[in-house]
């Protein structure tokens, strides 16, 4: 910090698109002399202040605390004040600005964040209390160190949307909660002082938690490290736990499992119907009979494989109570 | 035009607390933000929220340790409500969700702050601000009110001495309106973009109180401004006292532990007025660290250990690796006050209500006061909760027998028109440069050390601003998300309230406080033991001065 600093001749190539105004989006390309720490966000407010008024983008803490400035930066989505342009510089030339995917453009890099904010609410984000155990008057809830601990990192979450803008369920299925109303989800149904525990976990399985893919990208566009896909498997699992297969995915989680242990593989056709019931087994007849006439010995049970006690010991064991309390 | 019983503006914690508190006393609410509720500034603070609930403290501690922290210019009898409600507003806290940290036995845990006489902050991690607001927003969310969603407050509308409504205008589309309101809270929070180097978020700039001077209310005690003695030398970003308050210390260039020459007892921990007056003399004596950013002396926290580091200070960590290439777990973090909080804003008695029928004031916006000459940390937070629901109270009560408010077109044009000529203008001054030129000038001539020249030099340069602000231009054309309008609306403000901290500074003939005149540096009891209340004219504020309310504590002289 004592020398003076270097800087470096950085290119970025922003995203521009007014939809009262431009036909298409185009990308504007502007240079800047900066030293290579310098976060992105400044130097987009440096172009904005000796460049171009007319950049638009949001922005308050600068400190990566706010959740204002998610962007994709050369392609990944992130914080725009936390992202220094040297690393971009020397990974892919020139920096490439543009705005959050899965959410429409209101301008240049704003996106419209409703729908992701219509995802938080539909989770119920706030504590539902049980009229038969309320709050101990006057005092503070008692709850220890460990029981803060199995919030795990999903109170850090400053609701940026960076992990809506990269996720492919959302994508697909504009329906899916996402990422970020998913952790939060796991931040009440860990909660201690929350009664609707089950009830979450159950109403959030049509059409929400099985449609992750588990490609984890989520966790690694979160600026705060929540990790949601992680919390997303947790949540399957206390549903499964909780609950046994009430939807598709569960069931064909559970399904899978008790496959292996009675033959140790798959067991395809009683996998359909465990999944999706007898129902389901006649809507993908079609399919089936495609798959059978390739396939003929996909109807047959499949011999039990050898070692089959060895699998039986695993699951045992993994049927064992856990003893670290999750 | 939208009406509604009480028009909150500002979603920070100050603003939702209020929001709430009417609509429990049965009124109907709207919030207007010109950002996402969870995306205000209150999410920012780290360090956590004053309540005397350890065995060992007591509430007459908790109000002794904020009057003397005041250098005797708070308000005692706010300042012993204020205290009283410390333990049931974090109780209430912990009930509407947020996840604090624990101590082993289950208890809220607590950490030393600066200033006070035992550990009595709580917090959660280093991430306090973020989870009060999350538990508050989370616990609104359960009521019914109308959100104004990225709308900018322009202006209020005072007719006969009452309130009506307010202008706002909708970011996404350029769309100005009406609100009218039987009673407005303002609760936008702090003006730090004053000054260059801040630890305040960009969109930090005084809006809701230079919108209320406007207007005609008064505001109160501006010159005090704290600086933060740990803000990150280039970005201004906060490192928390936090890490003074684990075990972390100051050195200068010559390795020095120098906060024994200036607070032999409390070293590190003295209040941040006294810290940040020590770097400052530090580095102007020749003994800080210079570099390409200016002088600076470091923090150091290395002898705390990986793990502690990680595991107490994890934002620090983030913060010093991200913003300023420094690993502190390795290497001392260079630090230099910056602007923290303002002690001053619109003046409020501990209802929140301000001058104007109809309108009450809390938070940062607000001037109560609690803070006197200088905010104790963890002080703030408390006050935004505590002092929201009394003003969201008095706004509710207020509303219930208002008159039917009484908006008229003319209030939009008025409004909107200014705004549409800086559009519409071919030539005219930048806003942006307009902002750093303001900047340089608080941070050069109204900063921690003040004298006559510097303050009288500070205000022709502020006024000379203020005539180039009237020909302010606004280039980008389009209504949507227009952040060159917003910059010009901002850096009025901040122009605004530059003046009122500046007049106020210069007459204020003693050293109080966060306040420290070079050329008065003694407190002058005799003299200046009353608030400095400003009201707005054509020519600049009109200062007059009131009294400060006693109950129980004589001043002192404050030493650490
Ligand atoms: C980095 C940092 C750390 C801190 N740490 C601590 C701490 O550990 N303990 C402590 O007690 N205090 C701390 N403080 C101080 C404390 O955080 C603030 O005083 C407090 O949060 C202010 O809250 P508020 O509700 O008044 O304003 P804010 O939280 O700033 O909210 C202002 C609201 O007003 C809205 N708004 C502003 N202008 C307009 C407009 N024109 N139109 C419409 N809406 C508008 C914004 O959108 C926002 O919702 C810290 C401050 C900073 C900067
Ligand atoms: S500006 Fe707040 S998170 Fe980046």
């Amino acid at each position: 910090m004592t020398t003076q600093e270097s800087t470096i001749a950085a290119t970025f190539d922003v995203y521009r698109f007014d939809p009262t105004k431009d036909a298409a989006p185009r990308y504007q390309r502007y240079t800047l002399d900066v030293p290579p720490h310098t976060p992105v966000l400044s130097a987009l407010l440096r172009i904005r202040a000796e460049q171009d008024p007319s950049l638009t983008l949001r922005y308050s803490c600068r400190s990566a605390i706010c959740g204002s400035c998610a962007m994709r930066v050369n392609s990944k989505s992130r914080l725009a004040c936390e992202t220094q342009v040297g690393p971009e510089i020397e990974r892919n030339g020139r920096v490439v600005v543009e705005p959050m995917r899965n959410q429409a453009v209101l301008r240049d890099l704003v996106v419209d964040q409703e729908p992701f904010w219509r995802q938080y609410d539909r989770i119920d984000p706030h504590l539902i209390l049980d009229p038969r155990h309320p709050m101990p008057e006057g005092v503070p809830t008692s709850m220890s160190p460990e029981q803060v601990e199995a919030f795990k990192e999903t109170p850090r979450c400053i609701a940026c949307g960076a992990c809506y803008s990269a996720c492919p369920a959302v994508e697909a299925d504009p329906g899916f909660p996402g990422p970020m109303a998913l952790a939060k989800l796991y931040r009440f149904v860990v909660d201690p002082r929350d009664s609707a525990h089950q009830d979450r976990l159950l109403r959030i399985q049509p059409g929400g938690l099985w449609t992750c893919l588990r490609c984890h990208l989520c966790t690694a566009a979160c600026p705060k490290d929540v990790r949601p896909s992680e919390r997303i498997r947790d949540l399957k699992e206390m549903a499964v736990r909780a609950q046994g297969g009430t939807e598709n995915g569960s069931r064909h989680a559970i399904g899978f499992k008790d496959n292996i242990r009675e033959r140790g593989v798959l067991i395809e056709a009683k996998l359909v119907r465990q999944t999706s019931g007898v129902a389901g087994l006649v809507g993908q007849a079609g399919q089936g009979v495609r798959i059978y006439r390739k396939k003929p010995e996909i109807l047959k049970t499949p011999r039990k494989i050898e070692g089959l006690d060895e699998v039986e010991q695993i699951y045992r064991a993994l049927d064992r109570p856990a003893e670290d309390g999750q | 035009m939208q009406r509604h019983d009480v028009v909150v503006v500002g979603a920070g914690l100050a603003g939702q607390r209020a929001a709430l508190a009417a609509i429990q006393a049965g009124r109907e609410v709207a919030i207007v933000s010109k950002l996402h509720p969870l995306r205000s500034h209150s999410g920012a603070a780290q360090g956590g929220i004053n309540a005397a609930v350890g065995k060992e403290d007591s509430v007459e501690t908790h109000i002794y340790d904020t009057v003397k922290g005041s250098d005797y210019l708070g308000d005692q009898d706010a300042i012993e409500f204020f205290c009283r409600e410390a333990g049931p507003t974090v109780v209430e806290m912990e009930h509407f969700g947020t996840v604090f940290s624990r101590g082993p036995d289950g208890s809220l845990a607590r950490r030393a702050f600066g200033g006070a006489g035992f550990p009595r902050t709580i917090y959660a991690a280093d991430r306090t601000g973020l989870a009060l607001l999350q538990g508050m927003w989370e616990r609104l969310g359960t009521e019914r009110f109308t959100l104004y969603e990225e709308w900018d407050l322009t202006d209020l509308v005072v007719r006969e001495g009452r309130v009506q409504g307010i202008v706002a205008f909708d970011r996404k589309t350029g769309e100005f309106e009406e609100i009218a309101a039987r009673a407005v809270v303002i609760a936008t929070g702090p003006y730090g973009r004053v000054y260059g180097r801040t630890t305040n978020a960009h969109s930090c700039t005084g809006d809701g109180v230079a919108v209320a001077y406007d207007a005609g209310a008064v505001l109160k005690d501006m010159e005090f401004v704290q600086f933060h003695p740990t803000a990150l030398l280039e970005s201004g970003i906060l490192i928390t006292e936090g890490a003074r308050g684990e075990g972390g210390y100051l050195k200068n260039a010559k390795g020095e532990r120098f906060m024994s020459r200036y607070a032999p007892h409390v070293l590190d921990l003295a209040s941040r007025d006294v810290v940040s007056r020590a770097i400052v003399t530090e580095v102007a004596e020749g003994r800080g660290f210079s570099g390409p950013y200016g002088g600076y002396v470091n923090l150091e926290v290395m002898h705390l250990g990986r793990e502690m580091i990680e595991s107490r200070l994890q934002e620090i960590v983030d913060f010093s690796r991200n913003f300023a290439g420094i690993d502190p777990v390795t290497e001392p973090i260079p630090v230099y006050p910056g602007q923290h909080y303002m002690m001053g804003g619109i003046s409020t008695n501990l209802h929140g209500e301000t001058s104007i029928r109809g309108l009450f004031a809390a938070g940062e916006a607000a001037c109560v006061s609690i803070h006197g000459a200088n905010r104790l940390g963890g002080n703030s937070l408390l006050e935004t909760l505590v002092f929201g629901k009394q003003a969201g109270i008095a706004a509710a009560a207020y509303a219930a027998s208002a008159p039917a408010p009484e908006m008229h077109a003319s209030d939009l044009d008025r409004a909107a028109a200014p705004l549409r000529a800086w559009s519409s203008r071919t030539d005219g001054e930048d806003p942006s440069a307009l902002r750093t030129e303001l900047q340089q000038t608080m941070e050069r001539y109204a900063s921690i050390y003040r004298n006559e020249a510097d303050l009288l030099e500070g205000l022709r340069r502020v006024r000379a601003l203020k005539a180039r602000f009237a020909r302010v231009r606004v280039v980008d054309q389009s209504r949507v998300y227009n952040v060159n309008l917003t910059d010009a609306l901002e850096v009025g403000h901040l122009i605004e309230l530059s003046e009122a901290i500046v007049v106020g500074a210069y007459a204020r003939t003693e050293s109080r406080g966060a306040h420290a005149r070079t050329d008065y540096p003694k407190r002058d009891d005799a003299h200046w033991m009353r608030h400095t209340l400003a009201q707005r004219t054509p020519d600049g504020p009109s200062l007059s001065y009131g009294p400060v309310t006693f109950t129980r504590w004589e001043p002192k002289e404050r030493v650490y």
